[in-house]
């Protein structure tokens, strides 16, 4: 793709027209100079380096742990101010996003750092915080039974998430949620 | 020949450290030659006005400046160094919706945490090799959100908005095709 403008900030602007009309809102398309491309030439990079960049993933010796256990703090100060009460519809729609946030770090940064079952269950608990319309008991204790396993998981060190008890546990939790979604029908139109 | 990437300047914006490191040690072990580290997004938008970065990796959920707002204003700020700066968004989301809102923001691609090396450079590779065509409209300023599949064609390529086949050294062994493209309209 070549270029048809240097100037960054002011692109042309063409002359197109649609059914013998000139254009009223105009969406400009423009190709802005591949400088990465100029840069880096061709040829992409060779097996043997992305294997030992894959090695610096799994050889890292990052304890994830206390970090971690900030996230699940977190989680339960959050399902703790919650369940107390005195919040409006607007404080328990950000508390929900706070503990999104919170899985979200946890499913993101679990696999990177050898805990691929802190990835697959926080994974669970976001799917349920996207959905779940509101903070009431069942889902807080929905949430805290993610938390518990959370927390048991880093506590036990358990990073294997293909075993039977890895997945009899997110079969658990999946569970919970399923329920918790049929008995609340949410979604019924 | 390999990619010369010693030349290039890449910026990590992420609030966690570890990942903020170990993602600057893969670019590093990719050649790149200079990266850049901030904290979170205010903190890389000075770093984005004084480096002049090739391509930045972003973290979505970050305090005070989230990665979606830095895009915002990365695509808008008039006085920036560059506008059309390649932006890899990395985040645990991976619902189809939120791919939609960071496209819709000006994100050029979509890094799925956690990810592998060779999924780092897929998105990598995608910036260099198949950039995006820019769209300016009254309310966006970011790359096209459309993106024509790969396809086996190998053909002249005639129309203004063909896009070409990622060349072989671009498509890491093993790596599905679906894991290639994830910014599709």
């Amino acid at each position: 793709m070549t270029a048809m403008t240097t100037d960054l900030h002011h692109p042309p602007t063409p002359n197109a027209m649609h059914y013998n009309q000139p254009q009223r809102r105009r969406a400009r398309f423009y190709n802005p100079p591949n400088t990465l491309k100029q840069k880096v030439g061709a040829g992409g990079l060779s097996a043997d380096i992305l294997d030992k960049a894959q090695q610096l993933i799994e050889n890292n010796a990052v304890d994830i742990r206390p970090w971690a256990e900030i996230q699940l703090e977190r989680i339960r100060n959050y399902a703790q101010k919650a369940e107390d009460g005195l919040i409006d519809a607007h404080q328990e729609e950000e508390i929900i996003q706070s503990l999104l946030h919170a899985s979200m770090q946890l499913k993101a940064n679990g696999g990177m750092f050898h805990y691929p079952l802190i990835t697959k269950i926080a994974d669970r608990l976001l799917h349920f915080l996207e959905v779940v319309e509101r903070l009431d008991a069942d889902a807080l204790e929905i949430v805290m039974a993610f938390h518990t396993t959370l927390q048991a998981v880093l506590h036990g060190q358990v990073k294997d998430a293909d075993t039977p008890h890895a997945r009899a546990l997110l079969d658990a939790l999946v569970g919970a949620c399923t329920r918790y979604f049929k008995r609340n029908a949410i979604n019924e139109e | 020949m390999a990619y010369e990437l010693n030349t290039v300047t890449a910026l990590i914006v992420e609030d966690n450290y570890p990942m903020r490191e170990i993602t600057k040690a893969l670019l590093e072990s990719f050649g790149v030659g200079t990266v850049v580290v901030a904290n979170d997004g205010e903190e890389g938008l000075h770093q984005y006005k004084k480096t002049n970065p090739d391509i930045i990796i972003l973290d979505w959920m970050m305090e005070h400046m989230n990665g979606l707002t830095f895009t915002v204003q990365i695509r808008n700020d008039k006085t920036g160094p560059n506008p059309y700066v390649p932006i890899i968004l990395m985040t645990g989301f991976n619902e189809e919706n939120r791919v939609k809102e960071a496209r819709d923001c000006g994100i050029t691609e979509y890094l799925a945490k956690p990810f592998t090396a060779k999924t780092l450079y897929s998105r990598v590779t995608q910036v260099i090799e198949r950039p995006r065509p820019f769209v300016q409209s009254e309310d966006f300023l970011g790359p096209d959100r459309r993106r024509t599949k790969t396809t086996e064609y190998g053909g002249p390529l005639r129309r203004h908005d063909d896009v070409a086949p990622l060349p072989p050294y671009a498509r890491p062994a093993n790596l599905p095709p679906e894991d290639i493209v994830l910014v599709d309209a």
